[in-house]
């Protein structure tokens, strides 16, 4: 059953902030008990600070209470990084929302950590500028759940994921304290921790502000969708193209009952006969986006492309990818349930492991549909369900394991973008040694010695070196590990 | 666990089980939700508010005054159900969860709005009288008693219009029926005739239903099914003969062409009420002979029932009057009115009025189109408080001056 944190300890929140911004009624909490994972978690309490300080206050009364804190952006997350357990204070960085300044010689931006990735974008662009990374959820997801989970984006693969693109942070420890890590200075004195605190999936601190860095927009972009008649000739197109030399800004497969799902939301014409479909977008000055899009073209009629359709203007190419963008959510089109991994395997080996997964799918009775970052090999296999049936939820669980084992014995890992929260936490020992967790739980445990920053996430109960053991976490409801 | 019974109220409409399993919790809505984007809480949020229907329909929960107050908090203005790629229908399901949400709603607010919904609404005499009562109350300036955030939502009905006729038929060619409607008869009279002409303009004999009949659309928003049912086969009564029906008001033409799907479960009426839905047009689709009525630039505000419900605008009618059209720029965010919300939630209307208003304000256009009753009291008055000249207008008086 649902925990609840004591009226007492409610009303010293209260105290803290206004009332309404503390919530504790059971129907609201249980609102904050998920993320966009199938998880439901037990939130105790949550706060919806708007300052610095607000968050400081907060921090430091949990730190006397000795109350667990899981932070949350938008909680759009795929992985349960925003789940509470067994009663955790959530920490809601909704409310704040601003940009505090844009520096456009950097360029740069200074934003707190609930401004949505896409409103960053909107807000710059009559600057000529942009936010790079753009996760399929951009319009929904925070700038601080994407330093969380170091996110992806079809664009990471030219441009370079969430990390590239973290100037500075302000974090405030599991304490109070607020550090200040990086600035606008090329390289920081001292060891640079930005590579550490982002990915930290709120669990060294809450991220208050971060500065990022902006991106010019490209002159020229072009957009192309190419058919295949077999997902192995769209896998060696990937191939082809990066193997002549051309590294385009994004490049996005989806299989045949990913586009069927999508075109009947997005009515974008799609070519629901294909067995795979390839997204490809080349930008940079007029002459560099002729010659990468007469690769694209000649490598497409190599390996079996259909047809080449260019997005004639702006309007369509937003068409494309709103149809890459929604994929996830259009499942729902399917079955009400989809569990989605994240799993990267090397490049060259992308043909072959898809093969697996289509067979994990037959073999255990489950629809599994593809829609992925191909470029860099980032894996999103999408497995649609009913959790209403336990029977098929255990399926679903067992083709789990199956995928990620398959994609970590071809070299690959656990996460490309979506962060390991509690979905991945027990699969770590398949990539790491009992040295390797026990370092990261040391490296930790120098943030946040008590263990209270979104516990039990990200490393496998036991790492953690010393004496103090963290709460196993009962599983949530609708979690598998 | 497993999974229990559900905690809905039998004996009243509930959102489906099969709608409520859709929503994947992507989140992909939250940032088109008003209401979200104001407060930041996942409560007010489409996602949250459709956790706690499954929280419900899967007993975990019961309708208690959370629950209704995250009900009542939304605006209805489907902004989620157009970004949704899920295809979650919200608009249905907001409504069986009011429904269910009634009885735990103050007995006295249930009794006015009861009364008003199922006792008045469904009789024009009823309705007309009440119009004349509030022109009355006008023009004694009594409406300057009624608290401020009341006043804003009060409908502009006059005296002097309220005796003025307006053509019961007019043109020539195939029968359209045009709808009289409640508040539209009421308090935008002026709107009603120009209505009448540009359907006839557009070549129909255009021919007024029941003066203030009602077509159902508040008593269905706000949880009361049979009075919707009961206005509804009053209305596909005198509206079946018709080669088309026309109505003037978002929420209306957006609820005629859900009557089939209203009265689906009834066998004398479904096959009747989903041949009056196949022939609804919204005034705003229709296509008379464009004619330059001089018009200069027209700011558009899109209203939810239009943009979100129906996916359609009046931007082609109006360029056809040679109107030059502006948009406001802010994503057609919802501006407050949504049927009586702004009544219900005085505090959060007030901010998406402010909201509206400024970016009507900021286009620099001298008139702004609104084709709902709801939304032109709801900008007028933010515009009155902002203190802008900006003129509001529906389309049909823009293009058909009198």
């Amino acid at each position: 059953m649902a925990t609840t944190q004591a009226p007492a300890v409610r009303d010293r929140f209260a105290a803290l902030l206004d009332p309404g911004r503390v919530i504790d009624h059971p129907l609201e909490r249980r609102l904050y008990g998920r993320d966009g994972s199938i998880a439901q978690g037990d939130c105790g309490l949550v706060v919806l600070p708007e300052t610095t300080a607000e968050v400081v206050a907060c921090m430091r009364l949990a730190h006397d209470l000795g109350i667990p804190v899981v932070p949350r952006g938008s909680g759009t997350g795929l992985c349960g990084g925003a789940v509470p357990l067994d009663g955790a204070l959530v920490l809601s960085v909704a409310r704040m929302s601003r940009i505090l300044e844009v520096d456009p010689s950097v360029p740069c931006a200074r934003v707190e950590p609930g401004v949505l990735n896409l409103d960053l974008s909107t807000a710059v662009r009559h600057l000529g500028l942009h936010y790079a990374p753009d996760p399929s959820s951009q319009q929904a997801c925070s700038i601080g759940g994407n330093v969380a989970t170091n996110a992806g984006g079809p664009h990471c693969l030219a441009s370079g994921v969430t990390a590239q693109h973290i100037l500075g942070m302000e974090i405030v420890l599991a304490d109070g304290e607020v550090l200040r890590l990086g600035g606008t200075a090329p390289d920081p004195p001292g060891y640079d921790l930005r590579g550490f605190v982002v990915g930290g999936e709120g669990t060294l601190g809450v991220v208050t502000e971060i500065t990022v860095r902006l991106s010019r927009n490209p002159p020229h972009v072009t957009t192309m969708l190419l058919d295949f008649p077999t997902v192995a000739a769209a896998g060696a197109a990937v191939g082809g193209i990066i193997g002549a030399g051309v590294i385009p800004a994004a490049m996005e497969m989806m299989d045949q009952k990913m586009v069927v799902a999508v075109e009947a939301f997005v009515r974008a014409d799609l070519p629901v006969e294909a067995a795979a479909l390839l997204l490809v977008e080349v930008d940079g000055t007029a002459a560099e986006v002729a010659s990468h899009t007469a690769v694209v073209e000649r490598v497409g009629a190599e390996t079996g492309a259909g047809r080449v359709r260019v997005a004639r203007d702006e309007a369509e190419r937003a068409l494309f990818w709103k149809a890459r963008k929604s994929a996830f959510g259009a499942v729902a089109r399917i079955a009400p349930n989809y569990y989605l991994h994240d799993c990267v395997v090397p490049r060259t080996r992308l043909v072959e492991i898809l093969a697996r997964i289509y067979e994990i799918g037959a073999e255990l009775d489950l629809v599994i549909m593809n829609v992925f970052h191909a470029g860099d090999g980032n894996l999103h296999p999408l497995i649609a369900f009913d959790r209403r049936d336990p029977e098929q939820v255990e399926r679903v669980h067992a083709a789990g394991t199956l995928i990620i084992e398959a994609c970590v014995a071809v070299g690959g890992v656990l996460s490309g973008e979506h962060g390991i929260g509690l979905e991945k936490r027990d699969f770590m020992p398949l990539t790491f040694s009992a040295t390797d967790l026990e370092a990261q739980a040391c490296a930790r445990e120098a943030f946040d010695p008590e263990g209270r920053m979104n516990p039990a996430k990200v490393l496998p109960i036991g790492s953690r070196c010393g004496e103090i053991v963290l709460d196993a976490g009962s599983l949530p409801e609708g979690t598998w590990l | 666990m497993g999974v229990s019974a559900s905690n809905w109220d039998p004996s009243r409409p509930a959102p489906l089980e099969e709608d409520v399993v859709k929503c994947v919790a992507c989140g992909l809505c939250l940032p088109h939700c008003p209401t979200f984007r104001l407060t930041g809480r996942e409560t007010a949020s489409p996602r949250g508010r459709i956790a706690a229907m499954r929280a419900v329909e899967e007993g975990h929960a019961v309708v208690d005054s959370s629950f209704t107050t995250m009900m009542d908090e939304c605006l209805a203005c489907r902004a989620c159900e157009a970004a949704c790629p899920s295809g979650v229908p919200f608009g249905r399901m907001i409504e069986g969860a009011r429904a269910q949400a009634e009885p735990t709603r103050p007995v006295a607010a249930r009794g006015i709005r009861r009364a008003g919904l199922t006792g008045v609404l469904p009789r024009p005499r009823l309705v007309m009288a009440a119009g004349w009562l509030l022109g009355i109350a006008r023009a004694l300036r009594l409406d300057r008693l009624a608290p401020a955030a009341h006043r804003a939502s009060s409908p502009p009905v006059s005296l002097t219009e309220l005796r003025r006729p307006i053509p019961r038929t007019l043109g020539e060619g195939p029968l359209a029926r045009v709808l009289s409607g409640c508040v539209m008869d009421v308090a935008f009279r002026p709107t009603q005739r120009a209505t009448m002409r540009v359907v006839a303009a557009a070549g129909y004999t255009a021919s007024r239903t029941t003066p203030a009949g009602c077509c159902g659309a508040l008593a269905m928003h706000y949880g009361q099914p049979e009075a919707a049912r009961a206005m509804a086969r009053a209305r596909i009564a005198e509206m079946e003969d018709a080669e088309i029906v026309v109505a003037n008001a978002s929420g209306c033409s957006a609820h005629i062409r859900t009557y089939g799907e209203l009265l689906a479960d009834d066998p004398a009426w479904a096959a009747r009420a989903e041949q009056v839905a196949a022939r609804t047009r919204d005034l705003i689709e229709l296509q008379p002979p464009p004619r330059d009525a001089g018009l200069g630039t027209v700011a558009v505000h899109d209203a939810c029932h239009h943009l979100h419900a129906q996916g359609i605008g009046p931007r082609g009618l109006l360029a056809g009057a040679g109107a030059h059209c502006v948009d406001l720029g802010d994503g057609g965010r919802c501006c407050g009115a949504a049927g009586l919300y702004s009544v219900l939630q005085p505090e959060m209307a007030a901010r998406l009025r402010r909201q509206k208003a400024e970016a009507v304000a900021a286009t620099g256009a001298p008139v702004v189109a609104v084709a709902n009753p709801g939304c032109a009291i709801q900008i007028a008055a933010g515009l009155r408080e902002l203190g802008s000249s900006v003129r509001v207008a529906h389309p049909a008086e823009l293009i058909s001056p009198e």
